[in-house]
């Protein structure tokens, strides 16, 4: 029986011009890694899709430990207070491999 | 040459087909990113051509055209944002984020402009190309300032506005430093393969660039058709969010252009002293809306502006028009003031 260990995962859809800003803020509050992938959909800034590359939306996953990650949540909601559309939800998850979150990116 | 045999440019008929495209909502797509390469090798092939074509040219013409065209870039952003408060239809945040997109230019609309020339065999300075660099950044810093005075206008109005007050003026998260944005303006993409190219363009040995030839000048059409084949799809789907943004600011997509259109042919013809051509390509300058190096810009300097007012109206609206009417209509109004 594989041991699993609980982690949050910060979920964070919003457009491409933005990530440098957000892989600022990641080095900044202690992130361990993040994955961006290209997204495509719709909601309250219309339709968002990749098709030209020239205005495409991303979605970004961080894993982080429930106790490191109240800055970058902080620092997310300033962004959004700003007015920059970002989404942001956040799920329970489960890891195999729990010391790979407490490093931060160098 | 009438404005329906503009109509009749491949290019233009591949734009018209990518509407339709979408319009029927046929299941066609281009593979993603193919509009960017494309509009990668328009730039540098646009770019190769014209530092061939600059290294033989007048410096005291070239620094007189960029000046021209710092002057065109940091005017006509101002014009259109007075233009849009008066319609009141949008807040000065939207109004400054509109206005930068139409101080900045379309190298589409250029490249397009360039293959209406020269299937019409008229001739052209090279300069143009130099101010379609130059003219990239300016804007996107007067749109800067402009939103920054709205930013000021609108905390001293409504102090509560944001919802733990001091968000906005919080500076630790890097947001909008005016040096890193002013960074990017001018280390923009486009910016650096245009400028890039055109000096290698400028320095190569001419027997070295005779050897690039076929592919800058021979397939040149031919990328440009699949560019705005896939523009039209884009402009079209923009066009779509048309109601979102009504007619009235529609219409300042169509009015915006003719100002800078009859502006920049007025400086092309009257200050510049350009030929025919060449005066054509800067009113088109002057018309043009960006929508490749300002967008992003806005959404990191601007976020409180709606990108869907600003995206609708230069891809959707003012593109479409500069294609299809504005180039004709530049040209004959600069044939009609250099008689």
């Amino acid at each position: 029986m594989v041991t699993l260990y609980p982690e949050k995962l910060i979920n964070i859809i919003t457009n491409d011009a933005l990530e440098d800003k957000l892989v600022d803020s990641f080095r900044k509050y202690g992130v361990s890694g993040y994955t961006i992938l290209r997204a495509r959909g719709a909601g309250s800034s219309g339709r968002q899709a990749d098709m030209t590359g020239f205005d495409a939306n991303i979605l970004v996953k961080v894993i982080m430990p429930e106790e490191r990650m109240q800055d970058l949540l902080d620092s997310l909601e300033r962004k959004i207070h700003k007015g920059y559309h970002l989404t942001v939800f956040i799920t329970d998850i489960e890891v195999m491999t729990p010391g790979k979150f407490d490093k931060t990116l160098s | 040459m009438s404005s329906l045999s503009n109509l009749l440019l491949p290019a233009v008929l591949f734009f018209a087909l990518g509407c339709i495209a979408r319009l029927i909502k046929s299941d066609l797509r281009f593979p993603p990113d193919l509009a960017k390469v494309l509009s990668i090798y328009l730039l540098m092939a646009i770019g190769l051509h014209g530092g061939h074509e600059l290294a033989k040219a007048d410096l005291v013409i070239a620094l007189n055209s960029i000046m021209w065209a710092l002057i065109l870039g940091f005017t006509l952003p101002i014009i259109g944002y007075l233009i849009l408060l008066v319609t009141r239809k949008v807040n000065p945040m939207d109004a400054a984020a509109i206005s930068a997109h139409y101080g900045s230019v379309s190298a589409g609309t250029f490249l397009t402009a360039i293959a209406y020339l020269d299937s019409a065999g008229v001739d052209y300075e090279s300069y143009p190309l130099i101010m379609l660099a130059v003219m990239e950044s300016p804007a996107i810093i007067v749109g800067l300032i402009l939103a920054a005075k709205a930013r000021q206008s609108l905390q001293t109005d409504k102090s509560g506005l944001s919802p733990d007050g001091t968000a906005a003026v919080n500076a630790d998260d890097n947001t909008g430093g005016f040096g890193e944005l002013m960074r990017d303006a001018f280390t923009n993409g486009s910016v650096v393969i245009l400028i890039g190219s055109m000096i290698i363009g400028a320095i190569s040995m001419p027997s070295g660039m005779e050897k690039l030839f076929p592919f800058i000048d021979d397939i040149f059409m031919g990328v440009l058709c699949l560019f705005l084949f896939e523009m039209g799809m884009v402009a079209a789907r923009r066009l779509g969010d048309f109601r979102q943004v009504g007619w009235l600011l529609a219409a300042f997509g169509i009015v915006m252009p003719l100002i800078g259109g009859m502006t920049g042919a007025l400086v092309g013809h009257y200050i510049l002293d350009f030929s025919v051509g060449g005066a054509t390509l800067v009113a088109v300058l002057g018309s043009s809306a960006s929508y490749i190096a300002v967008p992003p810009a806005m959404r990191l300097a601007v976020p409180e502006a709606n990108p869907s007012f600003y995206l609708t109206l230069s891809l959707g609206i003012t593109f479409p028009f500069n294609v299809m009417i504005g180039i004709p209509l530049y040209h004959g109004v600069v044939q009609s003031i250099a008689v």
